[in-house]
């Protein structure tokens, strides 16, 4: 119950919605109450003032009436007024809503209880007012001070407002009833602005628990990761070292130094050379995406001409793109500027980009390389300088094109993820591990390019398949700044 | 529950539970209604612009009890949108009793259990044990077309295995509000007496306390014959029960 409540910070809304603690204070702005207390002097001519429970007074509309003014002025009369004034403040009308408390000048006061959901909050005291029924001047006014003039006391009294009990009592309910509304409404605003409050902080509390619990989650994947790089590395070199025997001894046999083979003999062994390239190209990609991932693979910087390196490309692949009868083509722009990077790396990546072309464009289709300038990014055309650094290309493009299967737009994001293939089906037919657009992205990024993949659009002689349906074509898109 | 014992003045929290638009704020609309002027306060709603419950409601019922004990009941209810869970788990802190308003429509038993899943999880989070609280269940929305909504004989048969009294209610007519309410206050005076002692200490009679509140409150017919509506565990039962897994 309430301890468990508290204990997680809630006290204090708690006491709120039992309403316990509550004060007149707290649920009533005073400006309000002030204006409340003035229209009702202004119509019904009768001081009034409004008190919290513990006496302080909280608003008033008050004009000393000439009879006390009279009274105060005189030095027993003042003590007397003093002593009647106090004790109106204190009077409580306890259990009934209402109490009347009377002055020695005749008149009286009349003190009205503000209960709130059944607690008394403060109250409301209303005169002093001279009762319609009084008749004549009561002895105990002259009887104040013996230096009271009966004259003057007499002349005075009277312009004291002059009302019917019943009337006040009537004034009474109606003042309660609009200021039960007022501390309602107030109520109100002030249970919804704690609770927005404590939603708000208990909302934040469950966000900070998940938070942690994300990062947790996230160190651990992150912990995870890095094993799964280790031992990829690990696994990688220790397959590589009898690979090399294997190699070794493949290929001394095929020369025939270890006597010569027969037809068939040569063929097998051939065959275990060719497998165990395949194999040591998948063990250095794997080496590669470790070293990528670790952050340890080096680069030997320098000014390249994507041109020579495209080109390279293209005399490696000839040959097999002949054999499947796929058109080769490259395409370099004209002084087409240098980019920073690792020559090497940068023919790894466009190497893959092509080699994956031509294996995925059937026969009869072409593959392109293009290279060119991009100025897009650069200066908008109402900026200042504008003349000076339009058409300054930003960045060289480079796209390879293909007349393939394409990527469909929903695994467009995932290819370049590690070990991703769009359809398993794909491997069996055109082999490969998965590994290659990772690598590429990754070195890409290590040269502040970027890489993205499309539909080709621009597919000038569109191949179509058994089924009679067009290929769709995929580009992949190198993007490299300029600086 | 808060009590000053001073001035003998006990303050119940019952709280109605239930998923959105099950008819917890018509509940309280309903008790307003048919509670007589003196012992109840204005009904505080604090609604968003659609008319739903943003934060709660609030009804304050107030009497003077036997052995001239002030009694204060505060009827909460809470938002039954998804969304605000963090308000529910607030408004349910300190309570004393749970009225579970359930929506009888078959398309809603799935959101009937989520929201009472997340009763039993919201009351975990403020310390609170389900199975040690007061609990009553209320299958509201009884007037809808009988082919729409879960039958009185599957209901009862329900109820038959279930631990708690079970209120059937067609809350926009006032139909089954007070027995629910009844027999949750039963039960949580029950819970909070034996807790407490508040019979010995007020010099109440424990068996007429719940009698005397409801003519307190104005409501007429027979109290128990109003509790004992519950099909299923009787509330008197289901306190045993309650107060055996302590």
């Amino acid at each position: 119950m309430s301890a468990a409540a508290s204990s997680r910070g809630g006290g204090g809304l708690e006491e709120l919605t039992l309403g316990h603690g509550l004060r007149l204070e707290d649920l009533v702005d005073r400006d309000a109450l002030q204006e409340v207390c003035k229209s009702f002097f202004a119509l019904f001519g009768i001081p009034v003032r409004i008190y919290a429970q513990d006496g302080a007074l909280l608003a008033d509309a008050v004009q000393d009436q000439a009879v006390c003014q009279y009274v105060q002025s005189l030095r027993e009369g003042r003590a007397a007024c003093g002593a009647t004034v106090s004790a109106v403040k204190s009077a409580d009308p306890g259990a009934a809503l209402e109490a009347t408390h009377p002055c020695f000048t005749g008149a009286v006061y009349r003190i009205i209880g503000i209960d709130y959901d059944g607690r008394r909050l403060g109250r409301v005291i209303v005169g002093p007012f001279l009762p319609a029924d009084l008749k004549e001047m009561p002895r105990s006014l002259l009887a104040v001070d013996p230096a009271i003039d009966p004259v003057k006391a007499k002349e005075l009294l009277p312009k004291m407002p002059r009302v019917r009990p019943e009337t006040v009592t009537r004034i009474g309910r109606h003042l309660q009833s609009v200021l039960d509304l007022i501390l309602f409404s107030g109520h109100r605003a002030l249970l919804t602005s704690q609770m927005h409050l404590a939603s708000v902080k208990e909302s934040y509390r469950e966000l900070q628990e998940q938070n942690s619990k994300l990062s947790e989650s996230y160190e651990r994947l992150k912990e995870l990761d890095r094993l799964k790089s280790n031992f990829l590395a690990t696994v990688s070199h220790e397959l590589r070292t009898p690979l090399t025997s294997i190699l070794g001894y493949s290929e001394m046999l095929a020369e025939g130094i270890g006597g010569e083979l027969q037809g068939e003999q040569l063929e097998f062994v051939q065959t275990i050379r060719e497998k165990g390239e395949q194999l040591l190209a998948l063990i250095k990609s794997l080496l590669d995406q470790s070293k990528l991932e670790s952050g340890t693979m080096s680069f030997k910087m320098a000014n390249v001409a994507l041109g020579e390196v495209l080109d390279q490309v293209g005399s490696t692949l000839l040959p097999s793109a002949k054999k499947k009868g796929v058109l080769l083509e490259i395409a370099v722009a004209p002084r087409l500027p240098t980019i920073r990077g690792d020559a090497e790396r940068l023919r790894q990546i466009f190497l893959n980009l092509a080699e994956n072309a031509v294996k995925f464009t059937p026969t009869g289709g072409s593959v392109r390389l293009i290279a060119a300038t991009d100025s897009s990014g650069s200066e908008p055309e109402d900026d200042v300088g504008y003349v000076l650094f339009a058409s300054r290309p930003t960045s060289v493009i480079v796209r390879v094109e293909d007349a393939g299967i394409g990527i469909p737009e929903a695994e467009r994001a995932k290819v370049f993820d590690a070990f991703y293939q769009v359809d398993g089906s794909s491997t069996r037919e055109h082999g490969g591990t998965g590994l290659g657009l990772s690598i590429v992205k990754r070195l890409v990024e290590m040269h502040g390019g970027t890489i993205t993949v499309d539909q080709n659009r621009e597919q000038r002689t569109p191949v179509v398949d058994a089924q009679g349906r067009r290929m769709p074509g995929a580009v992949f898109t190198v993007r490299f700044p300029l600086s | 529950m808060q009590l000053d014992f001073a001035a003998r003045e006990l303050t119940i929290k019952l709280v109605y539970y239930g998923p959105a638009l099950s008819g917890k704020t018509t509940n309280l609309q309903a008790m307003h209604k048919l509670t007589s002027e003196g012992s109840h306060g204005r009904l505080m709603t604090l609604e968003t612009r659609d008319d739903r419950t943003l934060f709660f409601d609030l009804l304050p019922l107030a009497v003077k009890a036997e052995g001239d004990l002030s009694l204060r009941i505060k009827l909460f209810t809470v938002p039954g949108q998804v969304i605000h869970a963090s308000t529910r788990r607030l408004v349910l802190q300190g309570a004393d009793g749970v009225a579970f308003i359930a929506d009888s429509q078959l398309a809603e038993a799935e959101n009937n259990r989520v929201s009472f899943l997340d009763l039993r999880q919201n009351l975990k989070d403020n310390g609170l044990d389900l199975k040690k609280m007061p609990v009553v269940i209320q299958f509201n929305k009884r007037d809808l077309p009988g082919d729409t909504i879960r039958g009185d004989d599957e209901i009862a048969d329900l109820a038959r295995h279930g631990r708690e009294p079970v209120y059937k209610a067609v809350a926009t007519r006032g139909d089954g509000v007070i027995e629910t309410f009844l027999g949750l206050v039963a039960m949580t005076w029950s819970r909070l007496d034996t807790d407490h002692n508040f019979s010995k200490k007020f010099n109440i009679r424990s068996d007429s306390f719940v009698a005397s509140l409801a003519r307190q409150l104005g409501i007429t017919g027979d109290p128990q014959r109003l509790i004992d509506a519950s099909v299923g565990t009787d509330p008197r039962a289901a306190t045993r029960r309650m107060e055996s897994s302590r």
